[in-house]
Order: structure tokens, then C-alpha cells, then sequence
């Protein structure tokens, strides 16, 4: 017989509030001193920053507002597809004028999960903000990668005939366009990870 | 073998659409998230290295404090321990906090809130969990603080938690509560949590015994992230 284990509830998320940066991102509103450095201001420091990709875009609520009360954080592999707990996490906020966020970062490569099957290149994005009583997580992926046979990708075409919301378009060479709409006609699909 | 985070339970964290709190009403999705079993992903994490930290990072009575002026308000103690659902510590795991001062201000140019500000206290702090999962932080009682909601409603006093366990599948974002706060009831973004102790697990107890040792009120939060299913995989590949 399996060894039962008593399984205890996980403490409930709330809303990270407007006041987030104070304690996520203390030096982008003026409190010095504290942390030297705010936390993922660069997802891999050791990497050559001339060839990196830039993901842009905004997060849009039900009015079709673009929101800067709010915090993005990503999580992905390196170029050869591979994860390391050192590297890989960003965070940051949109610019307060003009509502786009800009992570300059490596492309992922390719990911071999646990069962052996490969997962398309892509990035996990979540955002907290003021008015969301959980983080909401959603997934990166890149036009112009095959993403036939992904199988996170597989699991979403079960549910939903549209994916498009989940693949960051190419607008020129190195840079996408990633908008997330948080209501609305093109709501983006969320994963509840 | 393959290792899985557990499934989340929705009777026991908010929902998101909660028009009695007003700001869920445009930012809420409307669609259900979308279950899948944990890849790569979201088993992998990233780790905060204990260097990082400074040694005033988890006293928030100090670490913004000019010429040794001590904030305002009462000094407490807030610690507890860090585990998954199955009870396991989790070690090396950053926590981040942020709240109000004493006066229920933050230190931010959008709290308009007609309070003071105490120049000694920026309400920001951080912790790195021990072996056991243990973490403290020497801080300020924070005091409510009104917002509008429905006309103007009081939020009751909280600190805001930020906390990264192993991965990233395990992040969590939450608010702690204090014992005996009467606008805890009345509070909607507390409410939004259908599952009755699911939201009291929010409210830390005043621990006595330890309050009479370190001579200031100490209040215990124990942090619960997600636990990690192993399941074995009985449909083997093909060609396997
Ligand atoms: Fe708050």
C-alpha cells in the first residue's frame, strides 16, 4: 500500500495591491539603500547582451486600458533548452508613460520535459497587480518556431480553438510583440500552472 | 516517475472575479485557466543566493533607519515556518515583504492617503528560510488603512508576502493578517476565499511565550506552499 501522507492546504494566494514595489522592486521607486540591486533586472548576467531578443508589449484590462500598477516576472531556459536555478527569472514593470514593458533576454531553446517529449521554445510569464486576487500565469511562445507538437500547446487546442494569444508575434528581426489582454475578445488564455 | 506539483484547490485560494472588491471587476479574467500537469517548466526555479542578503534586510527597524532614529510604533516580531503541503521545510527560499508604517502610509507616490510618512521606516524587508524552513523579521505594527472600494473601506492591518520556494510552479503571493483585527471580517479581498479556514490560515497568532522572551510582540505566520505528487507513469512510451 502507498504510505498516506497528510496533505495540508496551501496558504491562499491574496492581490500583491498597488504598493507591490516596495518590496519586489524597492529601488524603482526611490527607496535606496535597502537592497542594493532590484531582484531579476537581468535574467542571465553572465550572456552577451548583443544578441538578444526583445519581448515588448502591455497588459491590457476590460476597458482596454494599458495598466503600469502591475509587476511581470518570466521564467525560462537558456539557448540550449536547459534550466539552471541561477539564471533565467526577470522582473519588471511598464514604462509609467508609455504602458510597454521590454524584457531583452536569450531566445529559450527547445526543452526536453520529464517524459521525454520536447516542448517548443517558450517563456512563463506571470503578473501581479492591484485588482487580482491571484497571480495569473500564462506562456510565451514565438512566431515562426514549430509549435506542432507541443504539448502544452496540445492540452490548451483541447479547450480552446484559438491559441494565437499565447504566441508572441515577430514585428521585426529579434524583437516581438507580446500584448496581454486580461478581459475582453482576445482575452488571453491563462494557465493555471 | 514523474514529479508533479498538486493540483491547486479553488475552495481554498480567492477568486479572481469578486465584484465586492471593485478593482477584480476590469481585471479579472472570465475564462477558466487551463489545468495541465506540471512540465519543466514549471518544476524548475530559480534560487536566490544567501549572499545576497544583507544582514538588516529582515529588520525593517533598521534597515532604512537615519542616524539610528528607530520608526514609530510598535516593534514586533514576525516569524514562522516555511514547508510544503506535505509538511517538508523548504529551505533557502527568498521572502520578501512590504506594508504600511504605523499610520497605515506606505512609502510610495501613489498611496494618497492622508497620513504621515516615517522617514525611517520604508516598509520594505527580506528573509532567506533556513534549513528547518525558519524565517524572521523585526518590523513596525502596520496600521490600517482606508481605500475606496465601496465608498471608502478600511483595509485591516497586513503585511504583504512575496515567496519563492524551489520553483516556479511554487511562487506564491499572499497578504498575513494579524489576531483579533475586527475589519479582517469586512475585508473583500479576504472574503473572496470561499473556504473558511483557508482564510484564517492569513491571520498570524500572537505568540506569548515568545513575546515575553524577546520583550516585544512576536506573531507567527507558517507558510504552506505546494507539495509535489510523484506518480508513476504506467503507459510507457512507444518503442519502450
Ligand atoms: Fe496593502
Amino acid at each position: 500500500m502507498s504510505n498516506i501522507k497528510t496533505v495540508l492546504d496551501e496558504t491562499p494566494f491574496q492581490t500583491a495591491g498597488p504598493f507591490l514595489h516596495i518590496g519586489c522592486l524597492p529601488n524603482s521607486v526611490n527607496i535606496r539603500g535597502v537592497i542594493d540591486q532590484d531582484l531579476g533586472s537581468k535574467p542571465f548576467v553572465n550572456k552577451s547582451y548583443d544578441n538578444l531578443i526583445t519581448i515588448t508589449g502591455s497588459v491590457f484590462d476590460g476597458d482596454g486600458q494599458a495598466l503600469d500598477d502591475i509587476m511581470l516576472e518570466t521564467w525560462q531556459s537558456d539557448e540550449n533548452g536547459l534550466y539552471s536555478s541561477e539564471s533565467g527569472f526577470a522582473r519588471f514593470v511598464p514604462d509609467n508613460l508609455t504602458k510597454k514593458f521590454y524584457l531583452h533576454t536569450v531566445k529559450p531553446g527547445f526543452v526536453y520535459n520529464f517524459d521525454g517529449k520536447i516542448q517548443s521554445p517558450h517563456i512563463s510569464i506571470s503578473v501581479s497587480s492591484r485588482g487580482l486576487n491571484m497571480t495569473l500565469n500564462t506562456r510565451i511562445y514565438f512566431e515562426g518556431d514549430d509549435l506542432t507538437n507541443d504539448p502544452l500547446l496540445s492540452v490548451v487546442k483541447k479547450s480552446r480553438n484559438d491559441i494565437s494569444s499565447l504566441v508572441a508575434k515577430k514585428i521585426e528581426e529579434d524583437i516581438y510583440l507580446f500584448d496581454i489582454f486580461l478581459q475582453g475578445d482576445k482575452e488571453t488564455i491563462f494557465l493555471d500552472i | 516517475m514523474v514529479d508533479s506539483l498538486l493540483k491547486r484547490n479553488p475552495k481554498t485560494h480567492p477568486q479572481l472575479d469578486f465584484p465586492d472588491y471593485k478593482s477584480s471587476i476590469l481585471r479579472a479574467p472570465k475564462n477558466k485557466k487551463i489545468f495541465f500537469s506540471s512540465t519543466t517548466s514549471e518544476m524548475s526555479g530559480p534560487i536566490f543566493n544567501k549572499n545576497k542578503i544583507g544582514k538588516l534586510d529582515n529588520d525593517l527597524t533598521l534597515n532604512f533607519s537615519k542616524n539610528n532614529t528607530l520608526p514609530v510604533g510598535h516593534k514586533i516580531i514576525v516569524y514562522g515556518i516555511l514547508s510544503d503541503q506535505f509538511s517538508n521545510p523548504i529551505d533557502g527560499a527568498l521572502i520578501e515583504i512590504w506594508q504600511a508604517n504605523s499610520a497605515g502610509k506606505y512609502l510610495h507616490q501613489n498611496d494618497k492617503n492622508i497620513a504621515p510618512i516615517d522617514p525611517n521606516f520604508s516598509g520594505c524587508g527580506r528573509s532567506i528560510t533556513s534549513s528547518k524552513g525558519y524565517y524572521e523579521f523585526i518590523t513596525i505594527q502596520p496600521g490600517p488603512y482606508p481605500y475606496p472600494n465601496r465608498g471608502i473601506e478600511w483595509r485591516p492591518m497586513h503585511i504583504h508576502f512575496s515567496v519563492f520556494g524551489k520553483s516556479f510552479g511554487q511562487r506564491l503571493i499572499t497578504q498575513m493578517y494579524f489576531e483579533g483585527d475586527p475589519l479582517i471580517n469586512l475585508c473583500p479581498m479576504i472574503n473572496s476565499i470561499p473556504d473558511e479556514k483557508a482564510r484564517k490560515s492569513l491571520i498570524s497568532t500572537l505568540d506569548t511565550s515568545q513575546s515575553n522572551k524577546k520583550k516585544l510582540l512576536a506573531y507567527k505566520f507558517d507558510i504552506i506552499l505546494r507539495g509535489t505528487n510523484q506518480t508513476y507513469f504506467e503507459n510507457k512510451k512507444e518503442g519502450l
